[in-house]
């Protein structure tokens, strides 16, 4: 008997992994297209009356209770309800209405050429209803995507406003692994491409200068949105810049964007907050001096905070002939006028 | 030098208020969302964003988003830009306030011009000039920024390009690179991309990068390399540009795997060289669908830090959960544990929970609470709101 209960328990949990997972299709159903045209043998315009002939400017073509009513076939329904209500998905129709207000495509062009063949493009509607909308890999298997792009390095060809249409393209360019890091090496070179689908207010979210808040602060409620700053960036900035040197560079250029924010919350030496650097950061030699080797690391860090008249703490040791000595390393050379430009004339006189 | 600034936020407020009306018949879009964020222990901030953008006809389209902030002052332009192109882009003028990505050069914000053409044998020019883009308009006589790129298209999945792009801070050059890049996919399962800066003021290899992504059905391995210098970041009129080349060079693979319908799994891995010292550091990412469309999802990820002084080990979970067709809520967890906590806190918690309605197609709500304990406070808890209008197509 215990046997049997585990035996039942274990087929339990797995039913429900299975659901989780999507393994199994969810409760509430396709609707059952293999019904309807394979087993009963009932045309696509039987009940999707006048799609042959429609273009984009016309309204959807999906059945109704009347229409299965009227068609003579489902005369009296089990149910008063809407037949919509549990027969079909959901997020189908609203797929085909997006794809209706987003898409320059009409039935009637494709039908003609395909001479009336629906299964061509809506493939596999006969055994499975789940995905009946064709997805765009299948439109490119005719349209010559990217030679329509290569020519015109433009979406408007098929898609009347790709920007609003907010679509995540699948066959390519999919914003696939990790694409937070991978997607500069991928502009670099194809600029126009990211920017048929973002406007410059996209990139500027993050890589402006005038930058109203990080897009993860505006839309806190979307968790699950990319983004560096993400969640408890604020008390881990500091190991984050340590552990990967160089890349808050890669955005802030400025030291102004640290000091204004330490200031505000009282953690800079000049609002009265304690100096960063643990014991021993500067000494003299012999003596534990863990700045330099900081400042080799990572020299960015430190000129976040020590610009302007701060670079003179660094001078005042750091040149021919004083304490600290010379501050190049071996092999430095320069195109700058060294008694001219700054920051050489600091030292070469 | 006031009068210009009013005159700069006047023109881009037009700019934004008339993309709607100019854009009448073509897609366009106009939004205004304005946030409140109760900062403890600092005062609270109020954000009030407005943007559009929208295409005028065949030839013209133009984008603009202005902010102000509740403090006195408060407020700026991201972006402000009118767009004139020929219908088949091979000519483009972009003028105004935009962001630039050229080729291997870092993205810039620039007020200027930017002129892209185009040959139908596959090779593209591109020039800009401009001064860059100073918080409040608060412009610096003497600065200005120029550059371009060449680039050709070698069949039509093979493109290399060169750029090159100055910048004058006071008269004075602070950033000279050249670069070079590369992106190929030379069969449908195959993406390469690779780039790389070469500063020429103190001359040395400044950034690169290369990246070989592959997919094979449910599978996408991707191998990956980084050289970051971060004295060339930093402009050559700083002393600390002169301690010369301190490179930290990263090599890593990740694999992103259905593992069912539902599930991702991202496991990344990858070894970091900073001047001599080598660490490792791996990130274990998995994404659950609650529904096949991803509107609802549970993700985990496990992230450890191994490489430089500061070593890190954190977790953090995240839900998004529609209720209704009107209501979502979603929740973020995140716990970090520094190596060395150095007398501040051994973990560091930050928790989020939030809820969005869309009552009506155009409006969104949308509130949350998060709580914190920080390296410098022991508690700290925050509201934020968020009410926003959309006009035009979505």
């Amino acid at each position: 008997m215990k046997r049997l209960t585990l035996l039942l328990l274990l087929t339990l949990m797995l039913a429900a992994c299975a659901e989780i997972l999507g393994i199994r299709p969810p409760e509430k159903r396709p609707f059952p297209h293999h019904e309807h045209t394979a087993k009963a043998g009932i045309g696509c315009l039987k009940c999707h009356a006048g799609v042959l002939s429609s273009t984009d400017a016309d309204p959807l073509h999906l059945p109704t209770t009347a229409t299965c009513v009227s068609a003579g076939c489902h005369e009296k329904p089990h149910d008063s309800r809407d037949c919509r209500g549990c027969h079909g998905l959901d997020y189908v129709r609203t797929e085909a209405q997006a794809d209706l207000d987003h898409l320059k495509f009409t039935h009637a062009t494709h039908s003609r050429r395909l001479k009336d063949n629906c299964a061509f493009c809506h493939r596999g509607v006969e055994t499975n209803s789940d995905h009946v909308r064709p997805t765009m890999g299948l439109c490119l298997s005719c349209h010559e995507h990217q030679e329509d792009f290569g020519q015109a390095r433009t979406c408007n060809r098929c898609h009347k406003d790709i920007r609003g249409e907010q679509v995540r393209p699948e066959s390519h360019v999919a914003h696939d692994g990790d694409w937070l890091r991978e997607h500069g090496n991928r502009a670099f070179s194809a600029p126009e491409l990211c920017q048929s689908c973002h406007t410059d207010k996209y990139c500027a979210g993050c890589h402006g200068r005038t930058t109203p808040a990080l897009p993860e602060k505006l839309k806190f409620d979307d968790t699950l949105r990319a983004g560096v700053h993400r969640a408890g960036f604020v008390s881990r900035h500091s190991l984050e810049a340590r552990t990967q040197p160089g890349l808050c560079s890669t955005c802030h250029t400025t030291s102004e964007f640290c000091e204004t924010c330490h200031a505000k919350s009282g953690v800079d030496v000049s609002s009265g907050g304690k100096s960063p650097h643990p014991q021993g950061w500067v000494g003299l030699r012999g003596e534990s001096n863990d700045h330099g080797s900081a400042a080799w690391r990572d020299p960015s860090v430190c000129a976040a905070c020590h610009t302007g008249a701060g670079e003179s703490l660094c001078i005042g040791c750091h040149r021919v002939g004083a304490m600290g000595g010379n501050p190049h390393r071996p092999g430095w050379t320069s195109r700058m006028r060294p008694t001219i430009d700054q920051p050489c004339r600091s030292c070469h006189e | 030098m006031r009068r210009v600034r009013a005159h700069l936020l006047a023109g881009t407020l037009s700019l934004v208020l008339g993309t709607g009306r100019l854009a009448r018949g073509d897609p366009y879009r106009l939004s205004i969302d304005a946030v409140g964020y109760s900062q403890a222990p600092q005062s609270p901030v109020g954000l009030l964003v407005l943007q559009g953008d929208g295409q005028a006809n065949r030839w013209a389209d133009a984008e603009a988003l202005a902010w102000t902030g509740s403090t006195t002052g408060n407020y700026d332009v991201l972006t402000a830009m009118v767009r004139l192109h020929d219908p088949r882009n091979f000519a483009e003028l972009r003028l105004g306030r935009q962001i630039l990505t050229v080729g291997a050069l870092r993205p810039v914000h620039m007020d200027g011009a930017d002129v892209r053409l185009r040959a139908p044998t596959g090779t593209s020019v591109e020039a800009f000039g401009g001064v860059p883009v100073e918080p409040q308009f608060a412009y610096r006589a003497y600065d200005w920024m120029a550059g371009g790129r060449v680039a050709q298209h070698l069949g039509p999945t093979t493109s290399i390009g060169v750029s090159y792009f100055e910048q004058r801070a006071d008269g004075q050059l602070s950033y000279e690179t050249a670069g070079v890049d590369l992106a190929s996919a030379p069969a449908r399962w195959l993406d390469l991309a690779a780039h790389g800066t070469y500063a020429l003021i103190d001359p040395g290899l400044a950034e690169a990068g290369g990246s070989v992504a592959a997919r094979f059905g449910d599978f996408r391995p991707e191998i990956y390399v980084t050289h970051r210098a971060p004295s060339y970041l930093i402009p050559a009129t700083s002393l600390f540009s002169a301690l010369g080349d301190t490179p930290s060079d990263v090599v890593g693979a990740s694999m992103k795997w259905r593992m069912f319908p539902r599930l991702d799994v991202l496991p990344l891995i990858a070894v970091r060289d900073t001047a001599g010292e080598v660490g490792l550091d791996g990130t274990l990412r998995a994404t659950l669908r609650l529904d096949d469309r991803g509107e609802g999802a549970v993700a985990v990820e496990g992230r450890r830090q191994g490489s430089g002084p500061d070593q890190w080990t954190g977790i953090r979970v995240t839900t998004r959960v529609p209720i209704t067709a009107r209501v979502r809520c979603s929740t973020e967890l995140e716990l970090v544990a520094p190596d060395d906590p150095r007398g501040r806190g051994s973990l560091w918690p930050w928790g989020l929970i939030a809820l969005r309605w869309v009552p009506i197609r155009s409006l969104e709500v949308a509130g949350a609470v998060e709580a914190a304990s920080t390296p410098t406070a022991t508690r700290e808890v925050n509201a934020l709101a968020r009410l926003g209008w959309n006009w035009g197509t979505r």
